[in-house]
């Protein structure tokens, strides 16, 4: 089946009939998984999936050849034929990719074929943290396991998970909840806490709020880098597109507040550079002139008015560092435009964020745009109620936790050290991680029991994107020794006596298919879509509205600059770095490879004497970092940012102690209502150590002023 | 001539993403680089994403302009060949045959778009990274040139499909991997000479510009400019 086959089936799927290789009709459905022995030289197959490189759950479509793989046997080496996946595209019937794919997903492929993927399960040889691992069997591995959790105390089992609702999160909690352990628990920076609780307080939806971007004329981001690293990308870029110019005579406008100079705020029409943790402050004051020039076409719970009209518009420029007049500008076009949106959100979260996606929301329903075209829809419906909750108090939990599952987190890489997560895990008693490859905080783990890729899985995904769920069944055989997560948990009950049902998408899915749906169909599609349950809107009638300025950590006499570090398209919280397409991904302002410099500001750079890869030193109260410069003309005076990604102690030959990690050096500063990691609250110092600073760049432009001339 | 290959690419879509730049490594086994060659400016991209700020703090603006092999119509990068391994073909694109190649690298030095890779090293793809390789596309050695080809494999395939189902090849049948990929759908590939075919509609508006048109090189890649 070729990938024109491959639409075929889609129209003709759910009549069960089917197009073969050649054009014939065939009136069955081939098996999914491709059998090594039975795939022609030449022939391919596309398979529809989803992909697993962050949390917005594209569909995708995988096309699988023939391929070749030498293996050893008894001290001989064999050539074996097999079948391989060649290239990840997007599914063009999801309705979150719709045929698209970012460059992550893309190069999903080089995680399944990385050199350094574990082959096997892995007992640790050395200390916590050195990364020498041996090959062990899985057989007594799972019954040492087994007998652990079977001594262990049950509320002290903690699994650490990604906030993605499917079936693994279903199959996790379910064996949890058979043990008696606690619920899985999801900490990382792409959990959105701050988004979900503002959903909650002001549009009384359980997920993350659904932006029309397609259908609005004017659009205004605040803080939400929605292009870049945030929420769902390739949903938004496609939106994006159609905003600009998929429309005849009309051309979406797009203003984006935010401290940096994101992606989304380069591709804005304008952008307003606000300091940094002053997106609450702007919120408020064009909530306050939307009311007080008349343009507000649905009133705010009482609370909410208030806290508007108490702004001083002026005060709140000045803090800004935005001129009124430009406020207002805003204002007045946000407020007459014939569909006006704002995106909301906290792509780099400051101490006072919820209050400031809270106030960016009210903005929509000051506007009267909530669950209208062009507006704010509400999410879909997650049809398992799986998706594992954020817990601000996990550091907590994992100080306290004797037994501990880390299953596709890296809390070690993504917590600032001054959290003292090192020294937490250290005290565990035992660590299993399913990761298939050795990061930095699998090297903390006694067992490492890798999971298979998820190319190799099966899966059902949520996305509040749409009704119904992404489905992913595996279309080539596992490459090494790997066991899917599901079915280790399924055996570790099987061996502690414990009754336990691992979730299959056939089984997550069953009550939300009408009878006359084929599940061959359902996996044909790559999903099922329903138009039937979208959440209702039900705003609480009071809420309050904070209106606490964001704090910062470090004396401002000694660390002069705020610092902010971002997840980028490439490397999202640092997941991607170990894939050599990612780190030969220019980037996209400082067109750096294989490195990521700390991009300043002119006027600073100036001051320092610094130009662009010299090697500088970024130091906080809590640590220090060195790194290349790259001097950004877009950057904020004063604003320091690094994209996350490097500074991998462990993570395959392509990333493992490679740069610097912004994360290590941030303080122990967190959002004060729901418990998020605080990007942007340390402020740091520079200094500039000399020239060569390792910064590697793509760009012609930059790269003729080097001494190589022209390539 | 049966078909003019063209391009059309929105700069008010494009968003900086580099999903083009995945997806042409994916589908054409471009060469993995080291931070090493790197920095000697030995890495390969067939396709980039140039930016280019405009304006000055506080009101700066970014244009992203993905940059390839523009296919010229007069190519300053045929002439100059000794052996023929690039010329022009009967569709105008430019094409490369690796094994005519020795390696004299003027194509590259008089390409006014920086977009030819010269293979500086043998490729390597460390056990098991090759299984990923797009069996449609040959893995070029060390001392050769190449470029864009426009995925001249998956036109290829389009003629060999339409063929066997006796039709022409439609509007949009024909993606190459940038095109496909793109989430912003800021690219078009069509046929120049069909004056129905959307590139041919794009190519005609009044947004649409050339790079470095005015070296008359006639590239067959249209830029229409973001709307002030």
């Amino acid at each position: 089946m070729d990938r024109r086959d491959f639409f075929k089936i889609l129209s003709t799927a759910s009549t069960g009939v089917m197009t073969g290789a050649c054009g014939k009709k065939v009136d069955r459905y081939l098996p999914l998984l491709v059998s090594d022995s039975e795939i022609t030289p030449g022939e391919e197959a596309w398979h529809p999936g989803v992909c697993g490189q962050c949390e917005a759950g594209c569909g995708i479509i995988v096309r699988v050849m023939e391929g070749e793989r030498v293996v050893e046997r008894k001290g001989e080496l064999f050539r074996e034929r097999i079948a391989t996946i060649k290239k990840i595209e997007g599914n063009p019937l999801d309705p979150v990719s719709g045929g698209r794919l970012c460059a992550r997903g893309q190069a999903a492929v080089q995680g399944l074929y990385h050199p350094d993927r574990l082959r096997g399960p892995m007992r640790r040889q050395s200390p916590r943290g050195h990364g020498d691992f041996a090959l062990v069997a899985w057989e007594h591995t799972l019954s040492e396991i087994a007998g652990k959790l079977q001594h262990a105390d049950p509320s002290r089992i903690l699994y650490l998970t990604r906030p993605q609702a499917g079936t693994r999160a279903l199959t996790a909690a379910r064996f949890l909840k058979a043990i008696g352990a606690p619920p899985p628990v999801s900490f990382e920076l792409a959990d959105f806490p701050l988004e979900l609780k503002a959903a909650q307080e002001v549009y009384g939806w359980n997920d993350l709020p659904v932006y029309d971007l397609r259908n609005a004329v004017y659009a205004l981001g605040i803080g939400a880098d929605f292009l870049g690293g945030w929420a769902s990308p390739v949903f938004y870029a496609r939106q994006f597109g159609h905003f600009r110019q998929g429309r005849t005579n009309v051309r979406g406008k797009l203003v984006h507040a935010e401290s940096r100079f994101s992606i989304t705020a380069q591709s804005a029409d304008q952008w307003v550079p606000l300091r940094p943790g002053t997106e609450l402050s702007f919120a408020l004051a064009l909530g306050h002139l939307l009311l007080s020039e008349k343009l507000a076409r649905a009133a705010a719970p009482p609370q909410v008015l208030e806290a508007f009209q108490a702004v001083d518009v002026a005060e709140a420029a000045r803090v800004c560092g935005v001129a009124e007049k430009r406020l207002r500008q805003v204002t007045r076009e946000l407020g007459e435009s014939e569909k006006p949106l704002v995106i909301a959100g906290a792509s780099i979260p400051h101490t006072n964020s919820l209050a400031a996606v809270k106030a960016a929301a009210f903005l929509n329903v000051l506007l009267g745009n909530a669950g209208k075209p062009g507006g704010v829809l509400p999410p879909a419906v997650d049809p398992t109620g799986s998706r594992p909750a954020y817990a601000a108090n996990a550091l907590a939990q994992i100080e306290r936790a004797q037994f501990l599952f880390l299953d596709g987190v890296d809390p070690l890489y993504t917590l600032p050290a001054s959290t003292g997560v090192a020294e937490k895990l250290a005290r565990i008693e035992t660590i299993v991680s399913f990761s298939p490859f050795l990061n930095d905080s699998a090297a903390y783990a006694d067992l490492i029991l890798p999971d298979h890729h998820s190319l190799e899985s099966s899966a059902a995904v949520f996305t509040p994107v749409s009704e119904g769920m992404a489905v992913a069944t595996p279309f080539v055989h596992p490459l090494y020794d790997t066991r899917a997560t599901e079915e280790v948990l399924a055996e570790l009950a099987k061996k502690m006596n414990i009754e336990f049902v691992a979730a299959t998408p056939k089984s997550a899915m069953e009550k939300m298919l009408p009878a006359d749906q084929i599940w061959d169909a359902v996996v044909r599609q790559g999903g099922f879509r329903t138009e039937a349950s979208r959440e209702a809107s039900k705003p609480p009638a009071s809420t309050t509205l904070g209106t606490t300025p964001a704090t910062f950590f470090g004396d401002p006499s000694q660390y002069p600059l705020h610092f902010l570090p971002y997840r980028s398209l490439q490397f999202d919280d640092g997941r991607s770095a170990h894939l050599p397409w990612m780190q030969e991904l220019p980037d996209p302002v400082s067109s750096a490879m294989w490195s990521l410099p700390v991009e300043i500001d002119p006027q600073t750079a100036a001051k320092l004497g610094i130009k662009n890869g010299d090697r500088v030193r970024v130091e906080s109260a809590y640590g220090k970092l060195e790194a290349p410069a790259y001097v950004d003309p877009a950057a904020a005076p004063g604003v320091v940012s690094m994209a996350i990604g490097q500074g991998h102690r462990h993570f395959g030959r392509y990333a493992s102690n490679r740069g610097a990690n912004p994360l290590s050096i941030l303080a122990p500063a967190w959002e004060q209502e729901t418990g998020a990691l605080a990007l942007g609250a340390t402020r740091v110092r520079l200094a500039r150590l000399g020239p060569g600073g390792g910064l590697v760049q793509f760009a012609v432009v930059d790269r003729e002023a080097g001494p190589w001339g022209h390539r | 001539m049966e078909h003019r290959w063209g391009m059309a690419i929105d700069l008010d879509r494009c968003t900086g993403c580099e999903a083009c730049v995945a997806a042409c490594h994916a589908e054409n086994n471009l060469p993995l680089s080291d931070p090493a060659e790197a920095e000697k400016g030995r890495a390969f991209h067939w396709i980039r994403v140039d930016r280019y700020y405009e304006g000055e703090f506080p009101d700066i603006r970014m244009k992203y302009m993905p940059v390839l092999c523009q296919q010229c119509e007069d190519a300053p990068c045929e002439p100059v060949c000794p052996t023929y391994a690039t010329y022009h073909n009967a569709e105008g694109l430019n094409v490369q045959v690796y094994n005519r190649c020795v390696g004299t690298r003027y194509c590259g030095n008089n390409c006014p778009y920086s977009v030819r890779f010269f293979n500086w090293f043998e490729p390597e793809w460390p056990e098991p990274l090759e299984l990923q390789h797009n069996p449609d596309v040959s893995i070029r050695p060390g001392g050769v040139m190449e470029k864009c080809t426009f995925c001249i494999q998956r036109i290829q395939r389009a003629k060999r499909d339409a063929k066997a189902e006796d039709r022409a090849i439609t509007d949009g049948e024909v993606q190459p991997a940038c095109v496909q990929s793109c989430p912003a759908e800021a690219m078009t590939f069509g046929d120049l000479d069909d004056p129905e075919s959307k590139v041919s509609r794009l190519a005609a508006s009044g947004r649409a510009t050339r790079l470095l048109e005015d070296l008359g090189t006639k590239p067959k890649v249209f830029y229409l400019q973001r709307a002030k």
